[in-house]
């Protein structure tokens, strides 16, 4: 079983680098094998699933000195952030085939998301602080070549930006894990189960969390890397990387470190701010992909303030949160990377009436905006649901009432976009076509999971109290 | 077998000025490639029993003693693989010069080898004075009016790095009585002021000698005037021995567990790491960001030789295990220096490959050239990325062990120094990618072709080696964890 992990790690990391060659053969091979290499990780992750489910987490150690051992575990939440992400990043990829055909430098691109998704692989999986330190900056490294792709000086910057943030984060973040190291000799989470650390050392880890899952005062890259392709920028955005940091704090603090009680206040407080006030942005922005990428930053807020309040109700919400927010704004940036594609412009004031034209990418667009403003039957009602009553339910009312008020505001702000972009009339002087095949298929296909995962809240909402179950220690 | 590593140089440069200067000329690259070789066989099975039937043959009546233990063995193999380096990057110009150049690079090389091995301080400047006269020459040899100042700034600041070598030398002489490492370590503790005259005098010698701020006035200069292939020795190896690992040594050996040197030397390598990553952000010219590059780097080397000498008693259990700090200490110094070596050589072979294709290093005079040379571009971006210690690449281990030995020894204001200055390393190197090699291809560059075929190999090599020690550290600490060592 454990090899299962392996393969899981290794076929995108190492299968990303036989990408480029291949693609000098034929560029058509080099996408079905970007495609295939991530599919293997969705596959191992899934079929390790039923071992997790059963209570036997496949696991795997190699013992190191100076407590460097590191460790690769199957568990439940592990699982559940790798199928996630490699799903989404498997659509992504079939996106981005018929997207940059017409592109320079594809091998790079395909190298670098594919080794995106095994970095993120690898980060899931490790029970090691210090690998999972390295795995999230390999993944850095690969999105700040990804968010310069198209070469432009401008790119170029703002690729830095989003580079040096995160790595400023992480380096923080590094010092904090020395911090425990100190303490405790080892970098192994496995012996780690319940530490107590300080808040000195918790607020160090958070700066590297913030900073890579674009919460205020770290936000500011996110917004500026959507310079990048948009396949890039909705595999960055929406499906993986900003949940990295979502993840490590789910990780590190929910089923790692026993944390001091009040950053269970702290961390919702943080997060409603960034919540308020990246929507408020949200409703100011005329740039179509600066709309959503600010509506991530305020959605993260919810994901936080679901999994900090120590409550298992919204524990469970903040994780089925990442599956929907990752099904629905993975969504939103195809679409409007298709708008964007074929458009030739992403300011919304230039667009509109772009419904009569490209009917699939508008219905699309609405149903995952839907899911993300939290309207029921969709997926993302579910979520935002048990998150807000968990909230009330943990006696933070208060911040529960600030986040129905980010609820309403991500209302105007997509229905502002979805309004100035798809209604109205025409405004551009050329008519704006329906996307390739596989793009719409791409959008078509998370729209139709938008809802299926709402519809069937069961299945989905099984899995993630199955998760929550499993933090035993915290008396749940 | 020590002397091995002192006569296969020196034997190779009478060899190579026997014939006539035309043939040896022919000769040169060959003759070097083939000394590096034979030195990275000789260090590699150093520590082999099957040497020991010739130690007797080898030993000549010398009254010096050689010793090769593991570190030195290490460093013999990196000097060995910076010579084959430079031997690949090609030494430009016409006959003489070649042959003129390959036998200092010898001498250099001999002089270096003395440096590592030697285990007294009287011996030790010799080696030093070897290889820094030889160095002022090759600095000089490229025979402009910069390259000529470099050479003659390098010359008087080594000199009086000298004078006040040999000074503190005569100082502890007076008080211990003989300058064996050992003796001199056991005898001297710091308190009387000629003891602690001497003491300063080495501290500063040193620095000068390796360039740590606020000495390093003449390291800039020397590293971006020279030409290609000296700046490769120079940046990868030279000052790096006779200064940085002179430090590491005495530090950790001679001056250990006396809190003036350690405590200046960590002061002053902070001070390094700081001041040559800010500067080199301001540079405008690629070999020179790459020389003060070299300062910040080297400063991460002296901060952990100057904890190993801070801490030189103390242990700490980790898992059951006792760790001495020191030992740790000088294991991430040690493999930093390795580390550099191989990255900045790789860099400055990077930055030969830019100047021969075309014709400048000037930042803002090039843009986008990864397009057009696609192997030098990907692996200055797997140099710079190891030089900023970001894994998964060798650079991220070796600074990782430093931070673990100064977070260890409770030292969390240079921890976090160290640490936080990676990110205005990886800043300035952002800015020299941003200019030099990611964007978009600058105008009149259209026709550009990617570098000549040994560049080209050199930097694969050595990108592949930097990745492949970065990937495969885990079976390097076992190993260590084999030797006893952590």
């Amino acid at each position: 079983m454990s090899g299962l992990i392996l393969l899981a790690i290794l076929a995108p990391v190492v299968g990303a680098f036989i990408l480029p060659p291949v693609g000098k053969l034929s560029r058509r091979l080099r996408d079905l094998l970007a495609l295939a290499l991530v599919l293997v990780a969705f596959i191992c992750s899934a079929s390790l699933l039923p071992s997790a489910l059963a209570g036997e987490p496949a696991y795997l150690q190699v013992v190191l000195p100076l407590g460097m051992s590191f460790g690769f575990l199957a568990d439940g939440l592990a699982i559940f952030m790798a199928m996630i992400s490699s799903f989404i990043g498997g659509i992504i990829v079939l996106y981005s085939i018929s997207y940059l055909d017409n592109s320079e430098h594809t091998h790079e691109y395909y190298l670098m998301v594919t080794l995106f998704l095994g970095a993120m692989m690898g980060l899931v999986y490790s029970t090691n602080i210090l690998f999972i330190y390295i795995f999230w900056e390999i993944s850095a490294i690969s999105c700040w070549r990804l968010i310069g792709f198209y070469r432009e000086p401008d790119n170029i910057l703002r690729a830095d930006k989003a580079f040096l943030t995160t790595v400023f984060g992480a380096f923080v973040m590094l010092i904090g894990f020395l911090l425990i190291y100190s303490q405790t000799g080892t970098f192994d989470l496995m012996e780690m189960q319940g530490v107590s650390i300080s808040n000195a050392t918790v607020l160090l880890i958070l700066v590297g969390i913030f900073s890579k899952s674009a919460t205020l005062p770290l936000h500011t890259w996110l917004p500026d890397a959507g310079v990048a392709p948009a396949p890039v920028t909705s595999l960055l955005h929406a499906a993986v990387l900003v949940k990295i940091g979502v993840y490590a704090y789910a990780r590190l603090f929910l089923f790692g470190f026993a944390i001091p009680e009040v950053w269970s206040t702290v961390v919702p407080v943080i997060a409603a701010i960034s919540a308020l006030v990246a929507a408020g942005a949200a409703m100011r922005a005329n740039d179509l992909k600066r709309i959503i990428a600010y509506s991530t930053v305020s959605q993260i807020g919810f994901i936080f303030l679901g999994l900090a309040t120590g409550n298992p109700l919204s524990a469970a919400g903040g994780l089925l949160y990442i599956l929907m927010h990752g099904l629905a704004k993975g969504g939103l940036f195809l679409c409007a990377g298709i708008v964007e594609h074929n458009a030739h412009t992403k300011d919304i004031r230039e667009l509109g009436g772009l419904i009569k034209t490209m009917p699939i990418t508008a219905v699309s667009f609405l149903v995952c905006g839907l899911s993300v403003m939290g309207l029921p039957p969709l997926g993302g009602f579910f979520s935002k649901f048990m998150v807000i009553s968990g909230s009330v339910t943990a006696e933070h009312p208060w911040i529960a009432a600030v986040f129905i008020v980010g609820t309403l505001m991500t209302i105007i702000y997509l229905m502002r976009a979805f309004c100035a972009v798809f209604l109205g009339t025409p405004k551009l002087g050329i008519v704006v076509r329906e996307g390739s095949k596989t793009m719409v298929a791409s959008v078509l296909g998370l729209a139709a999971l938008s809802l299926v995962a709402g519809l069937l809240i069961f299945y989905p909402s099984l899995f993630v109290q199955e998760i929550v179950a499993q933090i035993g220690w915290l008396g749940l | 077998m020590g002397i091995l590593f002192l006569l296969v140089p020196l034997i190779c440069l009478f060899i190579l000025n026997l014939p006539r200067r035309g043939a040896a000329a022919k000769l040169a690259p060959w003759v070097l490639g083939v000394v590096a070789v034979l030195q990275m066989v000789f260090a590699a099975t150093s520590h082999l029993a099957c040497w020991e039937p010739f130690i007797g043959f080898f030993t000549l009546p010398v009254p010096v003693a050689l010793v090769v233990d593991p570190i030195t063995a290490v460093l013999l193999f990196t000097i060995a693989l910076v010579v084959a380096v430079v031997t690949v990057v090609g030494i430009q110009g016409d006959a003489r010069d070649k042959v003129i150049t390959s036998s200092l690079v010898l001498t250099v090389m001999a002089g270096m080898n003395g440096v590592v091995m030697v285990r007294d301080l009287f011996t030790l400047y010799i080696f030093l004075e070897i290889t820094a006269l030889s160095c002022f020459v090759l600095i000089a040899t490229r025979k402009e009016l910069r390259s000529l100042s470099a050479a003659f700034r390098y010359f008087i600041l080594s000199g009086l790095a000298s004078l006040a070598m040999v000074l503190a030398s005569a100082l502890v002489f007076m008080q211990v009585g003989s300058l064996d490492f050992a003796l001199v370590a056991a005898a001297i503790n710091g308190q009387d002021p000629a003891t602690m005259t001497g003491l300063i005098l080495f501290v500063v010698a040193f620095c000068i000698k390796a360039g740590a701020v606020p000495f390093h006035g003449w390291l800039p200069e020397a590293y971006s005037s020279s030409s290609s292939a000296i700046s490769v020795l120079l940046a990868g190896a030279t000052t790096k021995v006779a200064g940085v690992y002179a430090i590491i040594r005495l530090s950790s050996e001679v001056f250990a567990g006396i809190p003036g040197p350690a405590q200046a030397f960590m002061a002053l390598g902070a001070l390094s790491i700081i001041v040559g990553a800010f500067a080199a952000m301001g540079q405008k010219e690629m070999k020179r960001m790459l020389a003060f590059s070299s300062i910040s780097q080297l400063g991460y080397i002296v901060l952990a030789a100057g904890l190993a000498g801070a801490a030189a008693d103390v242990t700490v259990s980790l898992g059951g295990l006792q760790t001495s700090i020191a030992m740790l200490a000088i294991i991430g110094a040690v493999v930093h220096f390795v580390n550099h070596a191989l990255f900045k050589s790789l860099l400055f072979v990077n930055a030969a490959a830019v100047e021969e294709q075309c014709g400048t290093t000037q930042l803002d005079q090039l843009g986008g050239l990864t397009d057009r040379m696609p192997v030098t571009g990907w692996t200055s971006v797997i140099g710079f990325l190891s030089t900023a210690g970001l894994p998964p690449f060798s650079g991220f281990w070796s600074k990782l062990l430093i931070v673990i030995a100064l977070v260890l020894a409770n030292q969390w204001v240079y921890a976090v120094i160290a640490i936080l200055m990676s990110l205005v390393t990886l800043g300035y190197f952002l800015i020299l990618q941003r200019k030099v090699f990611f964007g978009e291809l600058r105008k009149g560059f259209e026709e550009l072709k990617e570098a000549r075929g040994a560049l080209v190999g050199t930097s694969l090599i050595l990108a592949g080696l930097t990745t492949a020690l970065g990937l495969l550290f885990p079976f390097v600490l076992l190993l260590l964890q084999g030797f006893g060592l952590v």
